[in-house]
């Protein structure tokens, strides 16, 4: 195995490049092609980038905790676990004899374990987790070979399947071999105790993965030989390469929908991975820094109003081809499924606007940007701006991108704007809830002291019956509040072409291009 | 001529310092990455630590001039996303791909723009003339990312005869060479045939005409090399277009060259690539430029005169 090159380099390959063949290269049996719109920064350690690059490292490493189709929790490398002390203290017990690809590395211990998540957590991780849970985790301790006890410095009682789980970044490493590569571990081919290894890295282009022949691989039995990922950042791209059966899987929007069906793929669709939302500019309530009281929609009937305005249902239909749900939150979460979205009710909307002062409307900024998922989100903005038309109130959409709305966003100083949003890509409801609404968090738009109590005293219950009651009651404060103006539980569909058998995915934290399944001839 | 030489070197540095400096505030203005490496959940002091890390809390000034001084004994820093990759390596890792993209697309452009604008020049008026100046038209007017796709779906996905995308083989260099090329392909046909029509009526072409010359030896010989001047006037240009346009077409193509790189380390405001990306790709502009000037040496005598 060549574990010890660094990715190969665009030299290298432009000098075979001139002995191919004329013609595409047709894709071999056991070849599985994803095409993807990004690698993010293309390292290969859990800690060095984006959560995005677990579109390929999901299948090279291996995490503590998985979580079945219905969110419960299934032993990975953690084959048992117990919460203690208040949630303060985790012991994990290892899985006994899963060997690293890499035979120095031998099989995974405790001391592995601790090492991955100290590295995770260091202050150099880029990985997104990282500052919130070195809040949260104080230190790790191996007990013997195959237990780690995890002590933290405030009760987490979603440790297993929240940060530790397969939704997150924390992959298991092997201890000697990233020491052993000391700076360049990052661009290091990764050794993991996944199903696949890393054959090749071509940056910005592609990544090969094999299927490990050394091992009857404890969680899945693949079908495929390789994976090959490409980075296609052209939706366009990615769906004539669909069509023309150079990718078996490729995420798509919701426009080439009927095009892919009418030329015989099938689109397989994440259920509510994302939930396009509008964001309220300066309703941090509780710091005066970030307060704008000038804001009409710092008026609670006026939040409602913008609510009640605008028809969501017919958004879905038109511009998410019925491929979501109206949203009750900002976020996916199950305690929320009780919780009623706001109908479509113009009339409402005038009168609400009416009482609070605002009977011919008013005029407010929308800032709007594209990103994956997320390309209907300058759409939505039109059509939500329409609808704010009618009920009086007088929209500019500022179009921009992502990095400086954002920028603008977290500045800490009182905005008077709003934006459309993509939800957050958190697998543990309480993360979203911190992040759009507890004062701690600078992103957030909207809080209040009722809210930063009721968040305080479901930091500090201990009871899951109760924790989820607390988590509910949240939900309909917010909603209540209208906290933001809720617009779509949405789906993510992918592509699938017809050398893809059985394949399904539940979340967008989670990949497992590892489960697809040949289709049979 | 050495001293021509020696000038237009001094002026090459100067331009790159100066763009070193453009560079560097224009980055700036657009935001910063700490927004962006910030999980969403980030506190203030969170933020306070990457600010640090990053180096962004020490004045512009002196941000500015640690970047010159390092940039000047080739260290260009590190990305600070690309898992702390050295910001040079990345940049001339990523160079292959782009430059041969821009010289298989500058190539068919010049053979091509070059017969299309003598043929239509030499057919004024006729049906030819019209087709090519339509053609010329479409491929000024065309933007770029639509044509790419057209292709794709016409090429790729409904004929199968060449890849969607992706590089390889030359196969895969037909569709992104094509949609690269087409614009600098309508510029030099109509340069060519704009100047073909003026030598065509000079007294010199009239006098070779005169002296009984065949036809193709008034046009191939006279007329043709005295209007291939301006076209190497422009070549320098042509090339930085290539670069350039690049950005588009890397991304339609999923070309992995730094026109993808440019736009990616702009999302990411990662500005240690940024900057490296555009003083490298200055550094070709500047370096074509000085070809460009050598060429002119060459293929125009009155140049050799005066330097």
């Amino acid at each position: 195995m060549q574990y010890h090159l660094k990715p190969r380099r665009r030299a290298a390959v432009l000098g075979a490049s001139a002995l191919a063949l004329l013609a595409a290269t047709p894709v071999t049996a056991e070849t599985l092609t994803v095409a993807i719109p990004t690698f993010s920064e293309q390292t290969m350690t859990p800690w060095a980038g984006s959560g995005q690059r677990k579109t390929y490292l999901d299948l090279v490493y291996d995490y503590l905790v998985y979580i079945d189709a219905e969110g419960n929790a299934e032993p990975g490398l953690a084959t048992s676990w117990e919460m203690e002390n208040e949630g303060q203290t985790w012991t994990f017990k290892l899985r006994e004899g899963v060997p690293f690809s890499d035979e120095s590395c031998g099989t995974v211990t405790a001391e592995d374990v601790k090492y991955s998540l100290e590295r995770l957590i260091g202050e150099d991780s880029r990985a997104g987790p990282a500052s919130t849970m070195r809040r949260v985790i104080d230190r790790a301790e191996v007990i013997d070979e195959l237990t780690v006890r995890v002590h933290l410095k405030a009760p987490d009682f979603l440790l297993a399947t929240g940060y530790f789980g397969e939704a997150q970044q924390l992959g298991i490493v092997c201890k000697s071999y990233i020491e052993a590569q000391g700076e360049g571990a990052d661009a290091a081919m990764p050794v993991g105790t996944g199903p696949y290894t890393v054959a090749e890295s071509i940056d910005g282009s592609e990544i090969t993965l094999s299927l490990r022949e050394d091992v009857d691989h404890w969680r899945v039995s693949p079908d495929f030989d390789e994976i090959t990922f490409r980075a296609v950042p052209e939706e366009a791209t990615r769906v004539a390469m669909l069509q023309a059966g150079e990718a078996d899987i490729a995420p798509v929007s919701f426009d080439s929908i009927p095009g892919l069906e009418n030329a015989g793929l099938r689109i397989v669709s994440a259920e509510k991975t994302w939930s396009p939302v509008i964001r309220l500019g300066g309703t941090v309530q509780t710091d005066p820094d970030r307060f704008n009281p000038d804001n009409p929609w710092a008026d609670v009937r006026v939040r409602q109003a913008l609510n009640y305005a605008v028809d969501k249902q017919t958004i879905i239909d038109e511009l998410f081809h019925g491929q979501g749900t109206i949203a009750n939150a900002d976020t996916p979460v199950a305690a929320w499924n009780s919780v009623p979205p706001y109908p479509y009710d113009p009339e409402k909307a005038r009168e609400l606007l009416a009482e609070a002062g605002y009977p011919d409307g008013f005029e407010m900024r929308l800032k709007t940007f594209t990103t994956t998922p997320g390309a209907e989100l300058p759409l939505m903005a039109e059509a939500v701006a329409l609808y704010w038309a009618d009920v009086g109130i007088d929209v500019t959409i500022e179009p921009g991108d992502w990095p400086s709305i954002r920028s603008e966003w977290t500045s800490g100083k009182p905005l008077d704007f709003a934006m459309t949003h993509r939800g957050f890509p958190f697998a543990n409801p309480e993360n979203g809830v911190e992040a759009g609404f507890s004062t701690k968090s600078l992103f957030a738009s909207f809080t209040s002291d009722e809210l930063e109590t009721k968040l305080a005293e479901l930091g500090a219950e201990t009871d899951p019956a109760k924790r989820t009651e607390r988590l509910t009651d949240i939900g309909h404060y917010i909603r209540d509040q209208a906290g933001a103006v809720f617009m779509v539980l949405a789906n993510e569909p992918y592509g699938v072409g017809s050398r893809v058998g059985d394949w399904g995915i539940d979340t967008s934290y989670v990949y497992n291009f590892d489960q697809a399944e040949l289709a049979s001839e | 001529m050495l001293k021509h030489l020696a000038g237009r070197l001094a002026e090459a540095l100067v331009a790159l310092v100066l763009m070193s400096l453009v560079i560097f505030l224009l980055s700036r203005v657009i935001g910063d990455p700490v927004a962006l490496l910030l999980s969403d959940s980030a506190t203030e002091a969170d933020r306070q630590l990457l600010i640090q890390q990053l180096g962004l809390d020490r004045p512009m000034w002196q941000q500015y001039f640690t970047f010159l001084g390092n940039a000047l004994q080739g260290d260009f820093g590190q990305s600070v996303t690309a898992g702390r990759e050295d910001a040079l390596e990345l940049v001339l890792s990523r160079l292959p791909a782009s430059l041969s993209l821009a010289g298989v697309a500058l190539a068919f452009t010049l053979v091509l723009g070059i017969l299309l604008g003598v043929l239509a020049a030499i057919t004024r008026g006729t049906l030819a003339d019209l087709a090519v100046r339509m053609l010329a038209l479409l491929g000024q007017s065309a933007p770029s990312f639509w044509l790419g796709i057209m292709l794709i779906y016409v090429f790729a996905v409904h004929l199968g005869w060449l890849p969607t995308s992706g590089f390889g083989g030359p196969a895969y260099y037909v569709l992104p060479a094509l949609t690269l090329g087409l614009f600098t392909l309508a510029a030099i046909t109509r340069l060519v045939r704009a100047s073909m029509l003026e030598a065509l009526s000079s007294e010199y072409v009239k006098l070779a005409r005169i002296k009984g010359l065949s036809e193709w030896s008034v046009v191939l010989r006279h007329a043709l090399g005295n209007s291939l001047i301006p076209v190497v006037t422009f070549m320098g240009t042509f090339f930085a277009t290539m670069i350039t346009g690049a950005v588009v077409v890397e991304t339609v193509f999923a070309w992995p060259g730094i026109g993808r790189l440019a736009y990616e380390s702009i999302m990411a405001r990662d500005f240690p690539v940024i900057q490296t990306v555009v003083l490298v790709i200055t550094a070709f502009f500047i370096l074509a430029n000085l070809i460009v000037d050598l060429l002119y040496l060459a293929i125009d005598p009155r140049m050799r005169a005066a330097g």
